[in-house]
């Protein structure tokens, strides 16, 4: 009977069923749209945020080693457990030496590092290390070395020694030398611009320290630092630790990755590692809030139809009443009716929030987005949410209506 | 159908002539207005009560308080050994479904139900529906051919008419009527006060009829007269 009810009542008001519909539908559409981007936005600004820079930097320890990390053991950085969570990596070499072009001599940093080296490690994918992987802001003007005896030059050094792309510049250190040609000039907007970049195994020669390497800088993903990720590992228990170790904190990659770097020191670089999860943290609660304001704004939006609607409906109100309908009955079909109405709008506003993210990552992102399991539930939730918040003024209204009112002509 | 008079039916209704409506100084006001000025009423169960009286002299507000569709500002008010002032909202809606049947002037039907889920609908909230009692009780008023017709498709009488068979779906142990034949033709009011009796007899409720017609409350049992609030003549008919 109440299906029946509810059936007529419906095919008797269509347009402002339609319209509550339409509101609830709208909520769960922005709803699900928002919510599948806030997961994807996230995702890609993790990625994005990583090309800003390495987050752990390697270095030798203190304790051993004569001040070098050994080159021999970069490609075991690819076969560590977090090894899809590692994007690429480089080493540096570092070296004091006099520069001159042109008649122009300044002394100097050079820097012996990979560009974009093809690394084949037995058992794994090939992959391309180097700066160009993990500092994708660098601004080249020129092009990137492709051979050893080519570099690039920092662009604050480079003015100094009026050098342009396709000039010379010589390296000198106790009576060795080395000519490069320069293939760009780098803006970094960092101290980088103070630097000769030039590939490793000719910087090593000129240094005379082949195989050497002073530092290593490795971009990684990671997630978040929590109150758990910042508890001192060697006060855990074995099982806190295991979950530490399970969860990619740039805290537990970096000792992953200083396991198999003999004679080095893991840091993380802190301030990018927490600015990357503090902007994180704001941007989904900016989501978030924004997709409440959606869900207020289409209740606000049943509220008023469901309003309007009841001043037609309230003869129909009392006379239930008067043939003896109580409050929980009045209630039941009010909210059978709600909950139809955001039954199907929840479905409709998945589907249309779902497409709607779509355009929107192929707009922004260039790609297609998964839509995550949650997402339906979730649709089908907000628009029962708008529904109930639609329905609670309206209800009280209905239930307010007194049964004498039938009696009145 | 029987009649209501046959002896033996005539003298059980004499044995249990309880009172089924007792009120004492049952006073309604609306704010300055007094629609009802202290009433002391008893209606013995089964009898059949004209009420009448001009327009405003408080019919209605009688009718309301007695189908516990109001409440009184002062006074008792005792329904079938039921205390209506001690009931709360849900309470009185009970009372209405379970002892009351009401038929109104106008506004009586939901637009959008079918004649059998208009019946039905009292049944849903009485109980359970049960569309071949609902399509019987409709066959009794002589609609059995109009089940599937919205109010929208039917005559004034014939609406009236699923009215009474909604208003005696439930067995109500009293009837009430607020000028039920106001609008209709002659024909169509002898017609429904015909159906009336003949139910009457067979269900055995208390009638309490609010008219302006002489000939309508003339069905009756006996007629009271409101004027401004307060009952100032009686008639007894049989
Ligand atoms: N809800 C109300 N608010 C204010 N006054 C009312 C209300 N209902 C009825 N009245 C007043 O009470 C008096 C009796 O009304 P009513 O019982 O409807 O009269 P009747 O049915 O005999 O025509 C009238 O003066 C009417 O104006
Ligand atoms: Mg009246």
């Amino acid at each position: 009977m109440l299906f029946r009810i509810l059936k007529n009542s419906f095919l008797k008001r269509p347009k402002s069923v339609f319209l509550v519909f339409l509101s609830i539908a709208m909520g769960a559409a922005v709803a699900t749209a928002f919510l599948g981007i806030a997961g994807e936005i996230s995702h890609k600004m993790a990625l994005e945020l990583r090309s800003y820079g390495a987050n752990i930097l390697l270095e030798p320890s203190a304790v051993e080693g004569g001040g070098f990390l050994r080159e021999e053991d970069l490609p075991k950085i690819k076969t560590v457990f977090w090894k899809y969570n590692i994007t690429g990596f480089t080493p540096y070499l570092f070296g004091i030496t006099e520069f001159s072009a042109g008649g122009k001599k300044e002394r100097g940093v050079i820097a012996g590092t990979w560009f974009a080296k093809q690394l084949e490690v037995p058992g794994e994918e090939a992959s391309v290390q180097g700066i160009k992987g993990i500092a994708p802001w660098w601004e080249v003007q020129g092009r990137w070395p492709e051979n050893a005896d080519e570099a690039i030059i920092g662009a604050a050094l480079a003015k100094r020694l009026k050098i342009v792309p396709g000039g010379e510049v010589s390296a000198l250190l106790k009576g060795r030398s080395q000519n490069f040609h320069v293939a760009g000039v780098v803006t970094t907007g960092g101290y980088e611009e103070e630097q000769l970049f030039a590939p490793l195994v000719t910087v090593q020669s000129l240094l005379q320290q082949q195989g050497k390497v002073s530092r290593v800088q490795v971009s990684a993903l990671t997630v978040p630092m929590d109150d758990f990720g910042k508890k001192d590992p060697a006060t855990m228990t074995k099982d806190e630790y295991e979950k530490w170790y399970c969860t990619a904190y740039v805290t537990s990659v970096a000792k992953n990755v200083e396991e198999v770097m003999a004679g080095s020191r893991a840091k993380p670089i802190w301030q990018i590692a927490s600015a990357e999860g503090a902007l994180l943290k704001k941007l989904n609660s900016v989501m978030l809030f924004l997709t409440i304001l959606a869900l207020g704004a289409s209740a606000a939006s049943v509220s008023t139809s469901l309003m309007a609607s009841m001043a037609e409906r309230s003869p129909e109100i009392a006379l239930m009443k008067a043939v003896g309908a109580d409050r929980f009955q009045i209630s039941s079909i009010f909210i059978g009716e709600t909950l139809i109405i955001s039954v199907a709008g929840g479905i409709i506003g998945y589907l249309l929030g779902n497409q709607l993210a779509q355009v929107i990552s192929r707009s922004v992102f260039n790609s297609t987005i998964a839509s995550p399991l949650w997402l339906f539930p979730t649709a089908i939730i907000s628009a029962l949410v708008v529904a109930i918040a639609g329905s609670i003024a309206p209800l009280r209204r209905a239930l307010l209506v007194e049964p004498v009112r039938v009696l009145k002509g | 159908m029987s009649s209501a008079f046959c002896p033996v039916k005539r003298e059980r209704l004499l044995r249990m002539a309880e009172n089924i409506i007792e009120t004492n100084g049952l006073t309604r006001n609306y704010g300055d207005i007094c629609a009802l000025k202290p009433l002391d009423l008893q209606i013995p169960e089964g009898e059949w009560l004209s009420v009448m009286g001009h327009s405003g002299s408080g019919k209605s507000t009688l009718m309301n308080l007695v189908g516990g569709l109001d409440r009184p500002s002062a006074g008792s008010l005792q329904v079938g050994g039921k205390d209506l002032l001690a009931l709360n909202e849900d309470g009185l809606a009970r009372f209405r479904r379970e002892f009351v049947g009401i038929i109104f002037q106008q506004h009586h039907l939901v637009p959008y139900l079918t004649a059998v889920e208009n019946v039905m609908m009292a049944q849903y909230f009485h109980s359970v529906p049960d569309e071949a009692e609902a399509r019987h009780a409709l066959e009794r008023v002589g609609l059995g051919h109009r089940l599937k017709n919205r109010p929208g498709e039917l005559s004034g009488g014939e609406q009236q008419r699923v009215c009474i068979a909604r208003a005696i779906i439930n067995s109500p142990k009293l009837l009430l009527g607020d000028e039920p034949t106001g609008n209709l033709d002659h024909k169509s009011t002898v017609m429904v006060m015909e159906l009336l009796k003949e139910l009457r007899a067979e269900e055995r409720f208390t009638v309490v009829m609010v008219t302006h017609n002489q000939e309508v409350a003339g069905w009756g049992d006996r007629t009271i007269y409101l004027d401004d609030g307060v009952l100032v003549r009686e008639e007894r008919m049989r």
